[in-house]
């Protein structure tokens, strides 16, 4: 091959937006994107963009054209387009779209626990984090629902309920993990955890006490444990006011989802009253209730000793869950 | 003018330490393209069109910031791609400002309101939100109906958290001036710290070959749009480089003003052409034959071209390096006329 003709190969491949095959003199080929030329040589990135290779011009026997063209492509599109417009609905991410995974919480103190977990600050009444390539967002609902919304606004690839719960099996205490196979509303209505998404979820929290089993979802707080003894069945576990509205928005948009909550309150331990109704902030409440007498302060030192405990349990577990949240959010739904 | 005080002194006192030093090229804007990837495909863009694999790479937070240090310019400007989408750009960012560049984040603003928790509003940190005119014209640019809207959305939040946003406007053939003009209002009215304006590069690699501006046109569009300008228009960029869009001024290309730096290297010689790239900031400064770009050279990709990466720093060094530059531009401050 002439000087001129090997100029012109270079040329064109370096005019190229695509992949192009360099034989060599010894017969061996390389595929790549060339990216830079002069006099002496070309140099190329790999076809997996890895490996940044410089070929010397002497050594080329031949130049040919093999990948798609992208500008041609982006050229095409824009013709078959013309005046039309992408629809607004179209994601955010366009084509690069990583869905999030969404962790839900009810209060703030349990948004609190979580942020620490993400090295993240809580803003408002979320904290995100970028984990590597994946991006957490989790967000304080309320108590009971507003599950719904956040699903359809964040359109996540994974959603996590997690908080307190009050135990209905005796053998949990505070501090303990439960994993729902499945939660139920009051009215009997149940939405069934994935295995696939089970599997996982073990598997990561392998060195991590957790008990499996039903999660009832309740409309009021069962403070005492008269209330909660008329919830407890054989095989449900705990009590919480949310997981339900999470797990059923996350089943009917098709996400994945899982719920974990820790015990806060064992079965046969009573709440102090004030904790009977859900609130936003808890302060004014705690003082009142200071001012009961010395066994209303030893109640809410408990109270405070058993959070704690909660608190720590949830975070590492959650700091466990992180590493497999790609590989949970990746499991089919309705498989 | 929308450029803050701050940001002003320190280019200034960037200028006349390089020409202290004697250094007779200097960059002043570190263009910075962390990936290629975007959200959008605008019909004026040629920056894009890359196979899929160079398209998922993209430049760790440690490479950014090498090339800032390599580079030096005082001012950073983050582009793409919409750099939106690499995970790390918070990072980056922070690690510029602690080395107190001024950062301007380009962004279509479909992902900051997102992301806006990410950031921490600072004097170093302006989001540049591209917006080639009202509703109609800008989703027609970038192709996808109700861009213009989330980025007002997106805008309006970033103003209430604290942060500094600028808009960027590029236009092509058959803008309308009166248009663009009430867009100005409105960006006003929205409450951006400035606006910055140019028109578009003749990308080879573009799909919409149709609508760039040759520089007749651009002078007439651009003397149309700042016929009687309104004094509450703030723009953050040169008042002589707007003189100079008008036909006003006539300046030559300064293209290694703002020397691009990407996944290949650094890019030459500017920020638009590509004749390849070089491995140090150092090489492509001594090593680039820069008699061969600009409107001089003769070079045909370059007849047309008055985009602000290669004439605003023409501008600026006009401005500190001759009384009549000076003059010039205290005047258009004082008068808010171009």
């Amino acid at each position: 091959m002439t000087d001129t003709r090997l100029m012109q190969l270079v040329q064109q491949a370096f005019d190229y937006r695509g992949y192009v095959t360099v034989v060599r003199h010894d017969g061996s080929s390389l595929v790549g994107f060339v990216y830079q030329q002069d006099v002496a040589e070309i140099a190329m990135f790999d076809e997996d963009a890895t490996q940044r290779v410089t070929v010397p011009l002497r050594d080329i026997a031949d130049i040919s054209i093999t990948g798609d063209d992208s500008a041609a492509r982006a050229q095409r599109r824009w013709e078959r387009r013309r005046d039309s417009l992408e629809a607004r609905e179209t994601s955010a991410w366009g084509e690069w779209e990583q869905r999030p995974t969404l962790i839900l919480v009810a209060l703030p103190i349990e948004l609190r626990g979580i942020a620490s977990v993400l090295r993240s600050k809580v803003r408002g009444t979320s904290a995100s984090a970028m984990l590597g390539e994946h991006r957490v967002i989790a967000r304080a609902v309320g108590v009971g629902g507003g599950a719904a919304h956040v699903v359809a606004a964040d359109r996540p690839s994974l959603v996590i309920n997690c908080g307190f719960a009050g135990a209905l099996e005796k053998s949990l205490g505070a501090g303990d993990l439960v994993l729902a196979s499945s939660v139920r509303d009051e009215s009997g209505e149940s939405v069934m955890a994935r295995e696939s998404v089970l599997r996982i979820a073990r598997r990561a929290l392998a060195y991590t006490q957790v008990a499996e089993g039903e999660l009832l979802c309740a409309t009021r707080i069962a403070a005492t444990r008269e209330d909660k003894r008329i919830l407890a069945r054989p095989g449900r576990l705990a009590v919480d006011l949310e997981s339900w509205a999470s797990a059923r928005a996350a089943e009917r948009a098709g996400i994945p989802w899982l719920a974990l909550r820790v015990v806060l309150d064992p079965l046969e331990i009573d709440l102090p009253r004030f904790a009977s109704e859900a609130r936003e902030h808890y302060v004014p409440s705690v003082v009142r209730h200071t001012l009961r007498g010395p066994r209303a302060v030893l109640d809410l030192a408990r109270l405070g000793t058993r959070t704690a405990i909660a608190f720590r349990s949830l975070r590492r577990a959650m700091q466990q869950l992180m590493p497999v949240l790609g590989e949970l959010g990746a499991c089919e739904v309705h498989s | 003018m929308g450029i803050p005080l701050a940001q002003m002194y320190a280019v200034a006192r960037y200028v006349v330490n390089q020409r202290l030093a004697g250094r007779e090229r200097y960059p002043l804007v570190l263009m910075l393209e962390p990936l290629f990837r975007c959200n959008l495909s605008c019909t004026g863009c040629g920056k894009i069109q890359y196979p899929q694999s160079l398209l998922k790479k993209q430049l760790s937070v440690a490479e950014c910031l090498a090339a800032s240090d390599e580079c030096g310019a005082p001012i950073v400007s983050i582009a793409g791609g919409e750099p939106l989408l690499h995970p790390d750009v918070p990072q980056i960012v922070r690690g510029l400002s602690k080395r107190g560049r001024f950062v301007y984040l380009c962004t279509n603003a479909l992902l900051l309101q997102q992301r806006l928790d990410e950031f921490k509003a600072d004097k170093h940190l302006s989001f540049s939100v591209h917006m080639d005119g009202g509703r109609v014209d800008h989703d027609r640019s970038v192709a996808r109906e109700g861009v213009y809207d989330t980025a007002v959305a997106a805008i309006r939040e970033a103003l209430r958290r604290g942060f500094r946003v600028t808009t960027n406007t590029t236009l092509f053939d058959g803008a309308s001036p009166e248009r663009v003009r009430k867009f100005f209002d409105d960006m006003m009215e929205l409450g951006v710290e400035g606006m910055m304006i140019s028109p578009g590069y003749s990308y080879e690699k573009a799909p919409d070959q149709e609508h760039f501006l040759k520089r007749e046109r651009s002078r007439r569009l651009f003397s149309q749009i700042f016929d009687a300008p309104h004094k509450r228009w703030r723009f953050n960029q040169s008042p002589l480089f707007l003189r100079f869009l008008m036909g006003k001024l006539d300046f030559e290309c300064t293209p290694w003003g703002n020397p691009t730096y990407n996944i290949f290297g650094w890019q030459r010689p500017c920020y638009l052409l590509q004749d390849g790239y070089a491995n140090t900031f150092r090489e492509l400064m001594e090593k680039t034959d820069w008699s061969k770009y600009g409107h001089a050279s003769g070079n045909p990709r370059c007849q047309d071209c008055m985009v602000h990466c290669g004439f605003e720093p023409t501008a600026v060094n006009s401005t500190f390096t001759s009384t009549k530059g000076l003059a010039r531009t205290v005047a258009s401050m004082v008068t808010g006329r171009p």
